[in-house]
């Protein structure tokens, strides 16, 4: 029997003019991995949320949601509970209670285990999900991935048939990200629980999954194994790609877009076993290319031309703890669109808060006399009104401006940010994206000539993360400096001007992003890693893609 | 055994059951509290410096010395020169009699009141929040989860009202210099934290539900373990807090002040009581001091 049967369903929320979910069906055999993926906005969250009793939203609904052949809606709640696992985007706000070990215990309690049962199941989740060496800490002390996994380890404790997770990993940084999804393959694998996840990062989730359902505005457009979806999206030669095509990983692209539409290449590994017969005829790059290269550094910046100037700057947190940044020189250019690269808890967001001003370095120099404004990772850490309009107007509230022109400011953002359709929504009813953009707005508003910027691709869609590109773009067009700390390599060697190592409190090398990335061999994007033996400097999806066809 | 920082709350006794922790301290308290006897007094008054110093350490001894005069000497000024009860006048003022039994009342209700407080400070290191949840949810289980949920919150609201903060300095607001103006930051940033906290609730709330919260008939999971030894110290702490109580209930832990102070009687009683008050008010501390020195052993 299938684990879940959509059959014609469709849904509107309440005074909404259209309907979120038009005319879905599709089926969910036991123990399939099935991967969800689309615009943010398109109703994957909608969609999910109807497999969930306790979580389907309240609108008017057709058709039927079937789990095990009865209504979701007609569950009984204890069954409901049980075989049914469903896990939400933010870690943070999942968890219930001050220790992991009894975050873990959460849902067994609910169904009224005992004591003795209970520790059973918990010491076998722990040893399971590799708990055992945190099972006594407080939720607070975690890292984010631990927490969405002690999220994951809780619902798995009260060993649910069904799960579903909505975009699990958009809050973690890439490792945590990669380690979550190995964690849910591991679950799928050996426990045959069935697995229905929406992803934006679909890398590594296609490699996985047995299935990927395409959505757009409501509707399933494609539902097919991974390798068929990619050759569906790109279309025939004649047409323009379905939109869909660019949030797709970059081997599937690479060769749908060089024409290989049967059994197309997930990973980099078969990408490489596949371009070895492809390009047999093509040499192979110089070996000197992929040595790293030293360069010199940019020394000859005047001193009109520089928007920030870091000199040997030493900071730590407390008197006997460890340098945090440790000699630091930094320099960037005025209108440059600055880069820093590095993994998790090497300072990336010391340096920004010294450059900032929240934090002041033991030693050194900071130098910037530009106006600055810096974006947080979290935006609703700056809201304050109930709808957006007025959230954008309160940027304005200490200029001495009149009240007309504040109006006219941030309707004219509102128009930026393409939030015009939301100008009377709550920033809390936003999507991740969405509040991303009125935040964004909201500091755009007080004109900084520095913009500090802290993970801004975090939890955004493919298709959002290019609208992005181009806005920030124009700001440094108008001669804004821009300055981001982020883990998104494939962004960063798309748009940035200067891409820069950042590793032990320090910065180990500073480039253009394409000899930034083709003089790293493990750090860079996934495209150049696919045809670095052949083309090193070629970065992009774009690049590769264009040289592909050119070769072939 | 004196160390600079104590032994916190790693203690041996620490190991033994919430249960076993939590009937000590209910009896070496309420005990101090009904005993006004000064053989009583001095007993509890010296065990709970014992426990303390080495619970807490040179630090914390520091801390209960300069607590402990000053109490004492504000209670029996204010004892001496307000209180005109008691046969033996020392002098007077405007008319006013000074007495002996004011000041001696005065010090041995400050040295009670020294004990509780000190008592409660060794309380606070020995019950940790997952004990005290214990036993709340011992209650009702609703309270326990509670008082989790709570003892969740306090550090993620502190982190989510610093990242407020930060938002606000890199959007230029930096701490305004009149009151009014950080008043009216402070209560932006306030207003901030409320919002948010409000908004991620609701998140919350689904999950609880996605896991069953609210079905019939939940139960308290904990990771404690009544043990034979632990059966074994509340019996051993019921026998010697029965015969104090007995004591407290007869009127041999007491003591009359005024009109004339009226010493207790050395009687077998009196001593017996006392000796079993001691013996209670020691149980911890020997119990770690032995933990101590069976582990310096094995090391």
């Amino acid at each position: 029997m299938e684990t879940i049967r959509v059959k014609n369903f469709t849904f509107k929320y309440p005074l909404a003019e259209t309907e979120a979910l038009r005319d879905i069906s599709f089926d969910v055999n036991e123990s399939e991995f099935i991967v969800l993926c689309g615009k943010s906005g398109c109703g994957k969250s909608t969609l999910l949320r109807q497999m969930k009793k306790n979580l389907i939203p309240y609108g008017h609904s057709e058709g039927e949601v079937l789990y095990m052949g009865a209504p979701v809606s007609e569950l009984d709640d204890r069954v409901s509970a049980a075989e049914i696992g469903f896990v939400q985007q933010n870690p943070e706000n999942q968890i219930v209670t001050d220790k992991v070990w009894h975050e873990l215990a959460f849902g067994l309690e609910s169904l009224g285990f005992s004591n003795k049962a209970i520790k059973r199941r918990v010491a076998e989740m722990a040893s399971y999900f590799g708990i055992q060496s945190w099972f006594r800490k407080n939720v607070s002390e975690l890292s984010g991935g631990q927490k969405q996994l002690l999220n994951l380890a809780s619902i798995m404790a009260m060993q649910p048939k069904l799960l579903i997770l909505d975009e699990p990993t958009s809050q973690l940084d890439p490792i945590a990200a990669s380690e979550f999804l190995r964690t849910i393959h591991k679950i799928n694998r050996d426990l045959g629980t069935t697995v229905i996840i929406s992803e934006h990062r679909l890398e590594e989730a296609f490699t996985i999954a047995d299935k990927a359902i395409v959505m757009d505005q409501g509707r399933i457009i494609a539902y097919d194994t991974p390798r068929k979806i990619g050759g569906f999206l790109a279309g025939d030669d004649s047409q323009e790609p379905h939109p869909m095509f660019y949030g797709m990983p970059s081997v599937l692209r690479i060769f749908a877009s060089a024409g290989v539409r049967e059994h197309t290449p997930l990973t980099i590994r078969e990408g490489r076993i596949r371009l070895e017969k492809m390009l047999s005829e093509v040499p192979k790059a110089p070996h000197e290319m992929l040595m790293p290269r030293v360069t010199e550094e940019d020394k000859k910046v005047k001193k009109d031309e520089c928007a920030l100037f870091m000199k040997d700057v030493w900071f730590r947190y407390s008197q006997h703890g460890s340098d945090v940044l440790s000699g630091l020189d930094l320099t960037v250019r005025k209108g440059q669109w600055y880069c820093l690269l590095g993994g998790n808890g090497v300072g990336k967001s010391t340096t920004l808060k010294c450059i900032s001003g929240v934090e002041k370095p033991q030693r050194g120099k900071v130098i910037c006399d530009l106006k600055m404004a810096m974006l947080p990772q979290d935006p609703q850490a700056l809201f304050t009104e109930i709808t957006c309009e007025e959230e954008l107007a309160e940027a304005l509230y200490y200029e001495k401006i009149s009240d007309e022109v504040k109006i006219e400011k941030a309707e004219a953002m509102l128009r930026l940010m393409e939030i015009e359709h939301l100008r009377k929504a709550n920033p809390y009813d936003l999507s991740g994206g969405e509040q991303q953009r009125l935040a964004l707005g909201k500091i755009l508003l007080l004109e900084p000539e520095m913009l500090l910027l802290d993970e801004p691709t975090k939890g955004l869609d493919p298709f959002f993360k290019r609208t992005l590109a181009g806005i920030l773009r124009k700001l440094t067009d108008g001669g804004v400096t821009i300055f981001m700390v982020s883990h998104d390599i494939e962004f960063c060697a798309e748009y940035a001007d200067m891409c820069a190592m950042f590793f032990d409190g320090n910065v180990i090398s500073v480039e253009k992003p394409h000899d930034f990335f083709a003089g790293n061999s493990f750090y860079t994007t996934t495209a150049n890693k696919l045809v670095r033996e052949w083309k090193p400097d070629a970065v992009t999806c774009e690049e590769v893609s264009t040289w592909l066809n050119t070769v072939i | 055994m004196i160390t600079r920082d104590g032994l916190g709350e790693d203690t041996e006794f620490a190991r033994f059951h919430p249960l076993v922790s939590f009937m000590y301290f209910a009896l070496a308290i309420g005990i101090t509290m009904f005993s006004m006897s000064v053989i009583f007094l001095s007993v509890t008054f010296v065990c709970s410096w014992i426990y303390s110093v080495l619970l807490k350490g040179v630090a914390g001894a520091k801390e209960n010395l300069i607590f402990t005069v000053s109490t004492l000497v504000i209670m029996a000024l204010i004892n001496t020169f307000f209180t005109h009860n008691g046969a033996t006048v020392l002098f007077y003022i405007n008319n006013n009699r000074i007495t002996m039994e004011a000041f001696v009342y005065g010090i041995c209700a400050a040295v009670m009141l020294v004990s509780v407080i000190i008592w409660f400070s060794c309380f606070n290191v020995i019950m940790t929040a997952d004990k005290l949840i214990y036993l709340f949810g011992k209650a009702a289980p609703v309270l326990g989860l509670t008082m989790s949920m709570i003892f969740r919150f306090i550090p993620l609201l502190k982190n989510r009202f610093k990242a407020i903060s930060m938002g606000q300095r890199g959007m230029g607001r930096e701490k305004a210099a009149t009151f009014t103006g950080k008043a009216r930051q402070l209560t932006k940033e306030t207003s901030i934290l409320i919002a948010w906290s409000l908004e991620s609730s609701i998140e919350s709330a689904d999950s609880m539900e996605a896991r069953g919260y609210g079905l019939r008939g939940r139960t308290s999971f904990n990771l404690f373990k009544l043990s034979e030894r632990d059966i074994l110290m509340l019996a051993v702490m019921a026998v010697l807090g029965g015969i104090c109580i007995y004591g407290c209930v007869t009127g041999i832990t007491g003591m009359y002040y005024y009109p004339e102070i009226e010493w207790p009687k050395a009687d077998l009683a009196t001593a017996l009581t006392a000796a079993c008050y001691a013996v209670l008010l020691l149980l911890p501390a020997a119990v770690d001091i032995i933990g101590e020195i069976r582990w310096k052993r094995y090391a």
